[in-house]
């Protein structure tokens, strides 16, 4: 049997070296199974993926669900600003109700995850350096995700919509003044190039997206038990090494900035308690007017410790 | 199947199939279906539109019209008649100035052009008459048109860099910027040919034919204001942080707009209609061949070929010159016969990998591919701009507009040897105004 | 000739169908030309907004792609019409006119059958989107059966302009592939 999995990275990215171990594991299982990899949106654009994987014309992909937050809006909850404060609160999150809650949405579409994952981000500036909500008043600002172009809103930013891929021209010419997105992507576009100042995250940070490993379920179930064992063998496999390399990103991304000589600055816990309270006015007040259940899902992700 | 023969088994159908006359959008989208059908079952065939959709979800697609808009707008008034007259009463004591301000006109038309056709048309309608009028060989009058029109490419803005760099994802400010030099570069080539060639033919006392007043000349330069305003504020707008590049695009029609209105008087609701209609019949025509060409692409993806392909060149042990020079053909081949927006949207996703594996620079590529496509347009059997000479002087014979680009040709060639010694005509520009490339 | 032909309709005579689809793409034609200029000003409005107030741009990037979608997929019937999508007429040129035809009325019939391909499962995609009640995942969140609606109008009015080229083909109305007989 033969799966297609979809993704939007390089070679070299860790979500894609996840996928590859999933594919490399299910290899030396023997059992009649290989998973053949389109990365680098050679299939699918990024955005394009979750309808064929819920409708089985894609079998699995490496997805940011916050893209399919238009077909299922309680998945906006997986790109909330200070819902996930590092790495180990992630990891619980995955863990909890509140992810069930979210996987019984999925199953709705005929979707399971086979690995979790949050990866994590944070803010440039080309001027100056953002750690709190006054800092992004006036600034013509890029966002990653809605939910944070509302919180932004909030705080008194411009918000410029436009693809990953023009942010470094857009701050070059100084079209964008500060933007936001993941360790990764600021690395990959080289950000550090046109700014002065790099918001990584550490201890906590603001910015923290899932990112999973998806699979239509029907495919799955079609499986016979050998296969599905393998598969879920492996998965199990690479979520343990997903979780690493994502903190190693984020340390990673601080030593090319800084290899660059751009300044670090850090977000400390008061700055993080301001977010969320502006946060709380903003995205969240949407998510919930938007959700019909939203409240109680907030509060189950809110409950994890 | 393995992959290789089946690639071979699609590039023999889409030749069969585009070259029964069938659009070449609607051609692409049968041979997709196809073979979708068959090697990938009737689910693949399910996302065809989907699949459509998505590739038209671009806002850097927004451009193709843009930039079509500001080259029909302003091809519709006199304004390339007094462009290239200005150019003509100051050049009159250059020898060869006639044709030389023809070659100019064009050069300065593609700046504000994306398209070859529309520099061909807006130029030509003026220029071939006044040429053959002062007795230069028709050859020359025609080829020279053809051959200065498909600088509307190179010379930024184009259209086909911008399909190039949706492709590839480069950075379209960097295309339009690597296109500079080596458009400027071609049109002291072409400059040269002519002089030479008028100057064979024993037509030498025509070259210095022609006298104007300083005041002719003076008078005429406030005329050429508004070309001059357009090119500064569209790449103010565009370097100078006030819109991304795909956003310009807008600023230019509207700019083109507005002075084809104000200055050449363009109030007439049908003058109006027909830039728009005509912009609109390119841009549909340009942005459907994208999506068909998308769709195309995912089946390529899909059947695992673009893959195999990539992979197989990677396993082949070659001078990465003889690479090139391949690599080089092949676009010609293709150029002949289809649009620059089909081949660069077909051809992009399989070269690219090999391109950057041999160690070429991607602007670098952009170039040389444009210019490649540049010789499609004046080479039968599909040569856009041969047709628009064709219909703005319908007595010369395709034969001897044929004839008199074939030159030009050679002018082409030389340019993409001379891109090959020394790439950094093609990358200087960009490098030094965005600073280095990724 | 090969390559695009000049911007001049077919001849459609006094065919009642034939002058209906006419009109339809025509009609067509004028809405994709009002979509691209709607997309102008949407696009020098945010320019504005953001360059000259320093204010935020949510909703305008995402409406004009919609747009340029729309003007593509409306303005495809319109464009057949001025037989403005660009072909390679090669074997076409090299045939006699009874083989011309027949392979006119092939590639005609070819071509109705994918885009009737493309109709029915563009409708069945724009119909998924609004029973689900599919949006955009951004902030102004659009509901996105609005701009899905393209492909099932687009695709259908450029379905009848390639059955209304066929019937004109078969009824010796027009010249197979708008070539004279040379
Ligand atoms: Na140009
Ligand atoms: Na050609």
């Amino acid at each position: 049997t033969e799966l297609r999995l979809s993704h939007q990275w390089s070679n070299k990215d860790v979500r894609h070296q996840v996928a590859q171990i999933i594919a490399d594991e299910v290899a030396a299982a023997d059992v009649d199974l290989e998973i053949k990899i389109f990365g680098s949106k050679s299939l699918f654009k990024p955005r394009e993926q979750y309808k064929p994987l819920s409708r089985g014309q894609l079998d699995m992909t490496v997805l940011p669900l916050s893209y399919a937050g238009g077909q299922q809006p309680a998945y906006n909850l997986t790109l909330m600003p200070g819902l996930v404060k590092n790495h180990d609160h992630a990891a619980r999150l995955s863990e909890s109700p509140f992810m069930q809650a979210l996987e019984a949405k999925m199953a709705d579409d005929d979707v399971m995850v086979l690995v979790h994952g949050y990866l994590a981000g944070g803010f440039v500036g080309k001027d100056k350096c953002i750690t709190k909500p006054e800092d992004v008043v006036g600034q013509q600002t890029r966002a990653a995700g809605k939910a944070f172009e509302q919180m932004l809103a909030g705080a008194g930013a411009s918000i410029a919509s436009m693809a990953s891929s023009e942010i470094y021209n857009a701050m070059q010419t100084g079209v964008l003044t500060a933007a936001n997105t993941s360790s990764s992507s600021f690395v990959s576009y080289r950000i550090y190039e046109q700014v002065s100042c790099y918001t990584p995250a550490s201890d906590v940070a603001l910015w923290f997206m899932y990112q999973p490993v998806l699979m239509n379920k029907s495919t799955f179930e079609g499986l016979n038990e050998a296969q599905q064992t393998a598969l879920l063998e492996a998965s199990e496999k690479a979520e343990a090494f997903y979780l690493e390399e994502a903190k190693k990103q984020d340390a990673a991304s601080v030593k090319v900035f800084q290899d660059a000589g751009v300044e670090i600055a850090q977000m400390t816990a008061e700055d993080f308690a301001a977010w969320q309270a502006v946060a709380q006015e903003t995205s969240f007040k949407a998510f919930v007017e938007e959700v019909p259940d939203g409240q109680k899902l907030l509060d189950m992700a809110l409950s994890v410790d | 199947m393995d992959p290789l023969v089946l690639g071979a088994l699609v590039a023999v159908s889409t030749v069969i199939v585009l070259f029964s006359g069938v659009s070449v959008a609607v051609g692409l989208l049968i041979v997709s279906a196809g073979f979708l059908m068959i090697f990938d079952g009737m689910r693949s065939l399910e996302l065809m539109p989907e699949i459509l959709f998505g590739k038209l979800d671009n806002f850097a697609l927004l451009s193709i019209p843009m930039f079509i808009i500001m080259g029909a707008s302003i091809a519709s008034t006199r304004a390339g008649a007094d462009l290239y007259e200005a150019l003509e009463r100051w050049l009159t004591r250059v020898p060869g100035g006639l044709v030389i301000s023809n070659l100019g006109a064009c050069a300065l038309f593609a700046a504000m052009s994306g398209s070859s056709p529309a520099t061909c048309a807006a130029i030509g309608k003026m220029g071939i008459p006044e040429m053959r009028k002062r007795g230069y060989p028709d050859g020359v009058a025609a080829g020279s048109i053809a051959a200065g029109g498909t600088l509307g490419i190179l010379i930024p803005p184009s259209v086909t860099m911008i399909v190039y760099g949706i492709a590839t994802e480069t950075s379209i400010g960097r295309l339009f910027l690597a296109g500079v030099i080596p458009g400027l570069m071609l049109v002291g080539l072409f400059m040269a040919w002519s002089l030479y060639s008028t100057w064979k033919t024993g037509s030498a006392r025509l070259l210095t034919a022609g006298s104007y007043t300083w005041r002719q000349r003076l008078e005429i330069l406030p005329r050429v204001l508004p070309f001059i305003g357009i090119i500064i504020g569209v790449l103010y707008a565009m370097y100078g942080g006030i819109a991304t590049p795909s956003e310009t695009a807008a600023v230019g029609a509207l700019l083109c707009l507005i002075i084809a209105m104000l200055i050449y008087k363009l109030w007439s609701p049908k003058a109006l209609w027909h830039v728009l209609r005509d912009s609109t019949k390119e841009s549909v025509m340009i942005l459907f061949i994208i999506a068909a060409a998308g769709v195309f692409s995912y089946m390529l993806s899909s059947l695992f070929i673009t893959q195999s392909i990539a992979e197989w060149i990677g396993t082949l042990d070659v001078n990465r010159w003889v690479l090139m020079g391949t690599v080089n053909v092949f676009l010609l081949i293709a150029g002949f016969f289809l649009p620059p927006v089909a081949v660069i949207l077909m051809a992009a996703p399989i070269l690219l990998p090999i391109i950057t594996t041999a160690g070429f620079d991607p602007i670098w590529f952009a170039v040389v591919l444009t210019i490649n496509m540049e010789i499609g347009l004046i080479s039968p059997p599909v040569g856009l701009n041969l047709y628009v000479i064709n219909g703005i002087a319908p007595d010369i014979s395709l034969k001897t507009i044929l004839k008199g680009s074939l030159p030009f040709v050679a002018c082409m060639v030389i340019a993409i040897i001379l891109l090959c010694l020394f790439p950094g005509l093609a990358t200087w520009l960009p490098d030094a105004v965005m600073g280095p490339s990724f | 000739m090969a390559g695009q032909t000049p911007a001049a309709p077919d001849e459609v005579g006094n065919h009642p169908f034939l002058r209906l689809v006419a009109a339809l793409s025509t009609v067509a034609g004028w809405c994709s030309a009002g979509m691209i200029v709607l997309a102008v000003a949407i696009t020098c409005q945010m320019i504005f907004v953001r360059f000259v107030l320093n204010g935020s741009t949510v909703w305008q990037t995402e409406m004009v792609i919609y747009l340029v979608i729309g003007a593509t997929l409306v303005g495809l019937p319109y464009v057949q019409r001025l037989r403005g999508h660009v072909n390679v007429d090669l074997i076409p040129l090299a045939l006699p006119m009874a083989a011309r035809r027949g392979l006119a009325i092939l590639t005609l019939s070819l071509s109705i059958a994918i885009i009737g391909v493309m109709l029915w499962y563009g409708y069945e995609y724009w119909h998924f989107a609004w029973e689900r009640g599919w949006k955009s995942d951004t902030v102004w969140g659009v509901r996105l059966w609005i701009p899905y609606l393209a492909l099932p109008v687009g695709f259908g009015l450029l379905l009848l302009q390639l059955i209304a080229d066929l019937v004109g083909v078969l009824t010796r109305t027009e010249t197979p592939f708008g070539l004279g007989d040379d």
